[in-house]
């Protein structure tokens, strides 16, 4: 169905929320509360972070993870409650947090789909509308063929594809302009391909894998950690990752880059968190170092290593113009992918 | 060899105090939320996962699988008793079961829903058992052509769906096509009849429509006949089936255990679809079709044991590729993720007690489920001796707070209302709300595969045709859509000539 | 000509596809597409279109009998509007003054308003199911309905 439904407010949350009053009055007596005297703020109530998908996804991971971390590591005071608002791939979340301008106790986790959902007309707030807090991690796009594919490297792909790109389908789980299809367009581009050309259908029903199994997809464009397991059991290849570097572990350290084949194009999947909008600095600079604290703690390597993510911290600042220019370089890409008729 | 061994070690761990006490909870749970209006096995692994965080995987994946099936048998229960179904795939369940219970039959139609569940779940587990490691590669064959020649299949139920006009049968179902393409369109990404409303842009969800044109509608039916007396309170909680009920549902069970297994493999296809179509070959073969959609024992029988059957089935690509066969093991996919399991192709060599742990907590589970739900009916069914006024009050009651608890958008409550509306209004001048609600559920999958496999083709229409297991569907549907009418149409001469 | 009621509604239906179409074809096309978005909504509206006309034409077949149950009288008619009425009331005030109060409400009054007259029961179960659904759903679900001005 559509709206796969996952609204799992942990239980703790709603007793800590009840706790505090249980309601608007507390939520609204905020901002300026502690932000007096010495320019130190610090949260007055539990906090709230908020994952704009279903339970059990990548956005999800990164928030229950990041929660479970200040907790342990004690580098908070506050409890930490994680809540999922799903729908129009984020635009639902975005929006609730957008209703909390000027109350800094909900956060969100966010990767590209905040530039390029408004950037599509899908939403009506975009990164803009936030104030980015810091970002966390890093994970790449990868392209998979299946194992007898006759491409041996993108470099062989990408000259088949310019010669004739009807006969090579591409797949990938987001709708066309999201982030399967801007990732593979983002290297093919680089490599010579026309973007346009790009065949790409858009599978939301989980059956992305199946299609490239059984020959109904040719390329796979989809995230690292999905191909591993096909991978090992001799299924499919991975012809290229969208990493600057070669990543570490098991199985993908085998995943050629695609500035390696020299293709000098990279895609980063970026993760990380922000607050709603008009945060003043002082708790911006509140939540910067917090999470600066998080990220180097061990807790957080090791969490990195679990889910095979990569480190790629940015304070505010960074984080702001990094998404600037991210979203100039999509909003190019878009503009040559879909061209309206007439 | 090796696979004996593992199985022994699956035995081991299910047989084991933790295995047994974690199924129990799971289904437990999992029957329970089914119940709920609006909570499906979807919500209720989501519900779940926060709970196993820190739980042993294997124990864990135990415990969510009994939730997944335990959610599936439940569902059922509202169909039946208030022609509320929470899930796509008790939608079916209701065209029987629900005149049933107004007949004063509800706890023999629950009964009969608790043993085919029971029935489907069971046999699908053994096929599982034989046939998952030969299976794998079956999960892979469907592909965009297929898909669409399933979904077309699946639509010509409409013809037997309707017991009037197959014009009207034929209207109901565009106007449920149309109302699934409002939102964002896969394809593309642009955004279709959503009138600049974001709360339109993800689309209707399955659960407004089936709520409105079925639990609704049915609420203005009660009103005007609110002070009809209640039903007779004793033989509304009686199990007892009649020698003939038990042979009327042997032959639909056994059909569809194997036809709801085999549809459930096939990832996309699922409990929705097995269960119409369940529904409709049933109908087929039943020497009194018209019996169908008045309260006959195969009607409820059918498409709870495809249902039930097809959820065992949907293990088969999960647990054996890795790969999730629809939305509910997509969720169950990312709760494993979670837990450090990666299931692959090399999962049940690798962990083999975890893989035929699960499978075999899974004959465990279903005979819990059995045990569990067959004393309780006869109090649930109670629920319809509840004075008319108060019943009605609590209907509604129940299907806003089941739509809520998905969207938590009270936008959605209105567009409940509206479908309520025009669920009675269809009711009233003779439109059948079946066909509307299927071509909801199968229109936009379909129009989704055809559009796949035709950017996959080049635009070129022989991809249906190349594609043996597809031109079969689709002859298949041509000829249960044809036949029909060509028969009413030489029994029609006849009887003027 | 209008008279037998299917004629009405197909001409109504007729206008409705009308107006899906005119949105159908507002709807931009991109050259990358194959199939465009709007092409499954325009096969579904001219679709929409021959139907009806379909129906318009072919002869009334209704009998007497099933007219008649189409005629509801005026007081079933005012129920149903009354409580339609209180559904839309309950929608508008469920995040305003909370799930426990607004369903107990609309509990008690809907009953009532349906000509259930023993008070002392309606008033029980009004107030015992909303509040066991609640904790249900907020304790064991972890699912929060609002909980409005009721502080807990």
């Amino acid at each position: 169905m559509k709206k796969i439904w996952l609204p799992t407010l942990a239980l703790f949350t709603s007793i800590t929320l009840a706790a505090c009053g249980g309601g608007e009055d507390s939520e609204n007596s905020n901002a300026e509360g502690n932000s007096s005297g010495d320019g130190n703020w610090e949260p007055e109530q539990s906090l709230e972070f908020v994952a704009p998908s279903g339970a059990g996804g990548g956005w999800d991971t990164t928030a229950r993870m990041a929660a479970e971390g200040f907790e342990e590591q004690d580098i908070m005071d506050q409890g930490i409650g994680v809540v999922n608002k799903e729908g129009g791939g984020g635009a639902v979340g975005w929006s609730y947090i957008a209703g909390k301008a000027e109350n800094p106790h909900h956060l969100f986790v966010a990767s590209p789909p905040l530039l390029l959902i408004p950037l599509n007309g899908q939403s009506e707030y975009g990164h803009e509308d936030f104030t980015p807090i810091a970002n966390m991690i890093s994970d790449y796009g990868a392209f998979a063929v299946r194992e007898d594919a006759p491409w041996d490297d993108l470099n062989d792909l990408f000259e088949d594809m310019k010669d004739s790109p009807e006969d090579i389908t591409v797949i990938g789980e987001s709708s066309p302009g999201s982030m399967d299809h801007i990732q593979f367009v983002k290297i093919a581009k680089e490599a010579g391909v026309d973007p346009q050309s790009v065949k790409y259908v858009s599978a939301q029903d989980g059956s992305t894998m199946t299609n490239l199994l059984n020959g109904n997809a040719d390329v796979y464009s989809t995230g690292v950690t999905e191909t591993v397991e096909q991978v090992r059991a001799g299924e499919i290849k991975v012809l290229g990752v969208t990493a600057e570097e070669r990543l570490e572990g098991d199985v993908v350290e085998d995943f050629p880059t695609a500035t390696e084949q020299g293709i000098d194009e990279t895609f980063v999947n970026w993760r990380g968190f922000f607050g709603p909008p008009g945060m003043t600095d002082e708790q911006i600079t509140y939540y910067e170092e917090k999470f600066k604290e998080l990220n180097d703690s061990e807790f957080w390597d090791e969490t990195r290593d679990k889910y095979a993510w990569n480190e790629l911290y940015m304070d505010s600042e960074e984080y702001a113009e990094f998404l600037e220019d991210e979203k100039e370089s999509m909003q190019e890409l878009l503009d040559e992918v879909n061209v309206e008729e007439e | 060899m090796g696979s004996i061994e593992g199985i022994l070690s699956g035995v081991q761990l299910a047989f084991s105090i933790e295995g047994i006490l974690f199924v129990f909870l799971g289904v437990l749970a999992g029957t329970l939320i089914g119940m709920m209006p609006g909570l499906g096995p979807i919500s209720a692994i989501a519900i779940m996962i926060p709970l196993t965080y820190n739980m042993d995987p294997t124990v864990a994946l135990v415990l969510m699988a009994g939730v997944y099936y335990g959610a599936v048998f439940g569902g059922s229960t509202s169909s039946i008793l208030l022609n509320a179904p929470g899930i796509s795939g008790t939608v079916a369940t209701s065209f029987d079961g629900y005149p049933m219970a107004q007949r004063g039959e509800a706890g023999k139609a629950l009964a009969v829903a608790a043993i085919a569940s029971f029935f489907g779940g069971t046999v699908s587990v053994i096929l599982l058992m034989l046939f998952a490691p030969v299976l794998s590669s079956v999960a892979i064959v469907f592909g965009p052509p297929e898909y669409f020649a399933l979904m077309v299949l699946g639509l010509t139920a409409i013809s037997s769906l309707s017991d009037g006009s197959t014009v009207k049968a034929l209207i109901s179902a565009v106007l449920g096509i149309m109302a699934v393409t409002i939102g964002i369109d896969s394809q593309t990404g642009t955004t279709r009849f959503t009138f600049n409303n974001p709360n339109l842009l993800e689309g209707i969800d399955f659960l407004v429509v089936a709520l409105g044109l079925f639990a609704l509608a049915e609420v203005c039916a009660l009103i005007i006949n609110r002070n009809q007396t209640s039903k007779d309170r004793k033989s509304l909680g009686s199990l007892k089936l009649s020698k003939n009920d038990m042979k009327d549902m042997s032959g639909p069970m056994g059909r569809q255990s194997i036809l709801g297994f085999i549809l459930g493999v096939l990832p996309g296809a699922g409990a929705t679809i097995a269960s119409f179509i369940g529904y409709i070959t049933e109908k087929k073969l039943a020497k009194k079709p018209e019996e169908f959609g008045k309260g006959a024992v195969r009607g409820v029988a059918a498409p709870e044991t495809a249902n039930n059957a097809a959820t065992s089935g949907a293990f088969v690509p999960l647990l054996s590729l890795g790969i999730p066969g629809s939305g509910t093991t997509a969720v169950l996919l990312g709760a494993l993720l979670v837990l450090d399991i990666q299931p692959g192709p090399l999962l049940m060599s690798e962990q083999p007690q975890l893989f035929w742990g699960v499978i075999v907590s899974m004959y465990v589970g279903n005979l819990f489920l059995l045990i569990l739900n067959l004393p309780l009916i006869p109090y649930i069914a109670k629920i319809l001796a509840i004075p008319r006024p108060l019943l009605i009050s609590l209907v509604i009651m129940f299907s806003m707070i089941g739509v809520y608890s998905i969207s938590f958008n009270t936008f959605d409550l209105y567009l409940l209302v509206i479908f309520g509306v025009i669920g009675y209004l269809m009711r009233l001048f003779k439109f059948p709300p079946a066909p509307f609600i299927l071509a909801f559920i199968l229109g936009g999958m379909m129009e989704e595969s055809f559009r796949q496999a035709m950017t996959m083709s080049n635009n070129d229409l022989s991809i249906f045709i190349n594609k043996p297991i597809a031109l079969g569907m689709l002859i298949a549907a041509f000829l249960s859509f044809t036949v029909p009418i060509w028969q009413g149409y030489r029994s029609n001469k006849k009887n003027s000539a | 000509m209008l008279k037998p009621v299917h004629r009405k509604i197909s001409l109504l239906l007729i206008a409705l596809a009308i107006f899906y179409l005119y949105l159908a074809y507002q709807l931009p096309s991109f050259s990358n597409s194959v199939i465009n978005a709007s092409t499954m909504p325009k096969i579904l509206g001219f679709g929409l279109i021959a139907l009806s006309l379909f129906l318009f034409f072919t002869p009334e077949q209704e009998t007497k009998e099933e007219k008649e149950k189409r005629h509801i009288p005026k007081a079933d008619l005012i129920k149903i509007a009354g409580v339609v009425l209180m559904i839309l009331a309950y929608i508008f005030f469920l995040e305003r003054l909370g799930f426990i109060l607004v369903s107990f409400l609309f509990i008690y009054f809907c009953s009532y308003f349906l000509g259930y007259t023993k008070h002392s029961i309606n008033f029980l179960v009004s107030i015992l199911f909303p509040a066991i659904l609640y904790s249900a759903f907020t304790m064991l679900l972890g699912i929060s309905l609002p909980s409005g001005i009721i502080p807990f």
